[in-house]
């Protein structure tokens, strides 16, 4: 059982840190080849966000020796509704562009559009969401030792989320200007238009 | 729109770093997704107008 909700602790880091290099790497394509995110776009990056939130606040209930079968499901129930958003932002987006002849928004990677890469992660998060739940309360995570250096390594991975939603928030604000939305397909920094 | 979600998910972060009272991190929370959904219902205007 030991082994298990340590299993349970680090995969939920691995989830962090999963969406975290992924909205780390859709900044990196949207600032080194000027590839402006579209609004279900930066809705699907708010989706990611959400969701995370919620196995983020798992992992600090369980490093402060706080979690409860209710805190780990409450975090979960955040983390499935989060994906389900995603799912259903993304869906509309793959939707979009399902025709045959439509070339899709952006650049594919390694052969499919971000969008929807972003549907398939979405779901993997809901089915792995749905098996934590069955494994529960057995398999409660567990975390390391405080100042170990595997509590380190975690601690750095709920940073660096932390992180990148911060740059998000700089660069909508740069984005987004004073406009009250995004435009369906912006072209430029509004706030440097004003 | 967009800058008012990011900043209520960098404040529940930032709460939940802190290990701020539970209520104010399921607040903030379901706050942002409502947001979400309102956004997203304003830039779905059309019908996808697809027939499989």
């Amino acid at each position: 059982m030991n082994l298990l909700s340590r299993l349970v602790y680090w995969s939920l880091n691995l989830w962090i840190l999963g969406y975290t290099v992924i909205l780390g790497l859709a900044l990196f394509i949207q600032f080194a080849y000027s590839e402006l995110p579209c609004p279900l776009c930066m809705l699907q990056r708010y989706a990611m966000i959400l969701s995370t939130l919620g196995a983020w606040w798992i992992v600090r209930q369980a490093e402060a020796g706080t979690l409860t079968t209710v805190g780990y499901m409450q975090g979960l129930g955040l983390g499935t509704l989060g994906a389900f958003a995603g799912a259903v932002f993304g869906g509309r987006q793959v939707m979009l562009h399902i025709l045959p002849g439509d070339t899709g928004y952006g650049a594919p990677v390694l052969g499919l559009h971000m969008y929807s890469w972003a549907f398939i992660t979405f779901a993997v998060v809901i089915i792995y969401c749905a098996i934590l739940g069955i494994l529960a309360p057995a398999a409660l995570p567990q975390a390391p030792k405080q100042e170990s250096p595997a509590a380190r390594l975690a601690t750095a991975a709920g940073l660096a989320f932390l992180a990148v939603v911060a740059i998000n928030a700089v660069m909508i604000v740069f984005l987004e200007g004073f406009a009250w939305v995004l435009p369906d397909d912006p072209t430029a920094y509004d706030l440097f238009r004003h | 729109m967009d800058i008012i979600i990011l900043f209520v998910l960098l404040v529940t972060a930032f709460a939940i770093w802190r290990e701020a009272h539970r209520g104010l991190v399921l607040g903030l929370w379901l706050v942002a997704l409502v947001l979400m959904i309102g956004l997203f219902r304003y830039h779905v205007t059309s019908s996808l107008g697809l027939s499989f």
